[in-house]
């Protein structure tokens, strides 16, 4: 009895059982089917859905009373695969509150986000501001690039990846949007075809001289390329001896130009006299035998000329940086050479005479004391 | 005796100031120019104002030195005190025995001291040092003043020759002067620290008779002669 009680207590529980997990079954399958399209959709596009429905139209424009016409497409493609995926369009565009907007969207703020000390990035907000560029705009200069302007807007990414604006292998033609000739300069030169026509990653672009936010007026004494500081700028790949030795690029440039007295003086604070930009130009950088370089034997006595008045064919003959230590300056090295041994043959000698000079004072006992002036 | 004569006349006196003032400036602002690569020619260079009026100094040094040596040019040849001087600092063959001499003596193998007139082999050649030397320096640091005009007619090269000779040349002169000159005429025993002669021109009959015996014996016969 006691066991067919227990049966029948058993089989009464397991028929209560199968009905919660019935329930429950339901349940979790109803929430499945709810949840899935709500999980795709926002994966697919968060909360811009609404925003696209009107900016998401190709050709999506509109004219503004001062006959200027607004492109307000947004490629849905091209936010969703930038950096910023995740973000609703208002959490940039702050200011649109209702739609249709009462009044034109203002420019995009990003140290609502980018602000000095947020974990996520923006200490170089706090340098931008004290950039040629920043200055421009705090000054609401209108032409003033606004972070967006490089990095991009709706396609933001990483630096690091190759769609990125500001990538390093892309950021010259974002700088050449605004600083056109220096743009068609350097894709001309020796930097520019390296970096992008033979794809050499060391090659430099604009922020390896010029630096990223921070980029200041060449008259700034803190800037990069002030005239006492392009040295420094150069020597960061023309004396180092892996990138010299890997792409065989001439070495001792910067050592011989410290020789020289262009380098010395620059060393000395003249800013006047001449640095590496000087000569082989900032932005169109070929090498010498290229016919439009500047350093060309055909271009040299023009180049000379912009310090040296009159400066003629004289300045062709004979070499520019000079290592005094080589066999290959020939006249130049054996002058020096003499000279050294002349040098160091006259103090030797010197010193000599002057030893024996005091041995036989002392010998004789001058220096003692005694016997002063007796022979 | 205490008694002593003059051995550089007043206007010499004056030369030699004005030659060693002008040589210690070219040798501060030109040395520190030249070995550039210390600290203590940085420190030295920003002490006289950096590069631009370190130039500015040398310059107006040389422009001193070059207004010396044309002076002392026609010192020499039209004046007979000059005339006599330069006769007197002439080398001549005796120089190079008397050389010998003094070396066999300082080493100990002769106990004989050659006899020296008014100048010594030694002070011939430091005399002799600085006048090529002068000329050297002169013709050269004109090269490279007026580097824009020499440019026009030589080529590049020989203006770094140019530049070369006046750095090491620069070097030699100091060395000669102020190693071997300072010396031989102001630091060693006998008349250390600094020989007066170059303030006051007097040189004691003692010390006169000891270094220069042969212009200690003519003084004497001239004297003597003037007695008669």
């Amino acid at each position: 009895m006691k066991t067919n009680n227990s049966i029948a207590a058993h089989s009464c529980s397991g028929k209560k059982a199968k009905t919660t997990l019935k329930y429950f079954g339901w349940i979790l399958l109803s929430a499945v089917i709810v949840a899935l399209p709500v999980k795709a959709w926002s994966q697919a596009s968060p909360l811009y859905q609404k925003c696209l429905l009107c900016h998401g139209r190709p050709g999506f424009k509109k004219l503004m009373p001062d006959g200027k016409v607004l492109e307000l497409f947004v490629n849905k493609s091209e936010l969703e695969h930038s950096i910023h995926a995740k973000l609703h369009c208002t959490d940039c565009h702050a200011d649109v509150m209702e739609i249709p907007h009462l009044k034109v969207p203002g420019k995009v703020n990003c140290y609502r986000c980018h602000y000095k000390d947020n974990p996520n990035g923006a200490k170089p907000a706090n340098e931008f501001f004290q950039s040629v560029h920043g200055k421009l705009v705090t000054e609401n200069d209108p032409k003033a690039p606004h972070c967006q302007d490089c990095h991009g807007g709706h396609n933001v990414q990483k630096v690091d990846s190759p769609l990125s604006t500001v990538n390093h292998q892309n950021v010259a033609y974002t700088c050449g949007k605004c600083h056109k000739p220096q743009y068609d300069n350097y894709i001309q030169s020796i930097h520019g075809t390296a970096l992008l026509d033979r794809h050499i990653k060391s090659a430099p672009t604009c922020t390896t001289c010029h630096g990223k936010h921070l980029i200041l007026k060449p008259d700034n004494p803190a800037s990069s390329i002030y005239p006492l500081n392009v040295i420094n700028v150069c020597s960061k790949c023309h004396e180092n001896k892996e990138l010299i030795r890997k792409y065989n690029i001439p070495g001792g440039r910067i050592s011989t130009y410290k020789e020289s007295y262009h380098g010395i003086a620059d060393e000395f604070g003249s800013v006047r006299v001449a640095n590496c930009s000087s000569c082989h130009r900032a932005h169109l950088i070929l090498p010498e035998s290229d016919p439009r370089s500047s350093i060309n034997k055909a271009n040299l006595a023009k180049t000379c000329g912009k310090c040296h008045q009159n400066a003629n064919v004289n300045f062709t003959k004979g070499k520019i940086h000079i290592n005094y230590k080589s066999k290959s300056n020939g006249i130049l090295y054996y002058i020096g050479m003499f000279f050294e041994i002349l040098t160091l043959s006259t103090l030797t000698l010197l010193f000599i005479h002057i030893l024996l000079d005091l041995f036989r004072r002392y010998k004789s006992g001058e220096i003692r004391g005694k016997n002063k002036r007796g022979e | 005796m205490n008694h002593s004569v003059e051995r550089l006349s007043k206007n010499q006196r004056i030369q030699h100031i004005i030659l060693l003032v002008s040589m210690i400036m070219l040798s501060i602002t030109g040395l520190a120019l030249k070995f550039h690569n210390n600290s203590f020619s940085v420190w030295l260079i920003k002490l006289e104002g950096g590069i631009w009026v370190r130039g500015l100094i040398h310059r107006i040094f040389a422009i001193v030195l070059i207004l010396l040596s044309l002076y002392h040019l026609l010192w020499v040849t039209f004046t007979d005190e000059g005339h006599k001087e330069l006769m007197a600092i002439t080398p001549r063959l005796k120089d190079i025995s008397d050389f010998f001499k003094k070396l066999l003596y300082n080493l100990g193998l002769s106990n004989r001291q050659p006899q020296f007139a008014k100048y010594d082999y030694l002070q011939k050649l430091q005399y002799w040092g600085v006048v090529i030397g002068t000329i050297i320096m002169v013709i050269t640091g004109l090269i490279l003043w007026f580097v824009n005009q020499s440019m026009a007619i030589l080529p590049k090269w020989i203006i770094d020759v140019t530049m070369l000779i006046h750095g090491w040349d620069g070097v030699m002169i100091f060395i000669v002067l102020f190693l071997f000159h300072l010396y031989n005429v102001h630091l060693n025993p006998e008349v250390f620290p600094m020989s007066k002669t170059w303030i006051d021109g007097k040189i004691s009959t003692d010390r006169l008779k000891l270094e220069h015996r042969l212009e200690y014996d003519k003084l004497l016969s001239d004297k003597e002669d003037e007695n008669k």
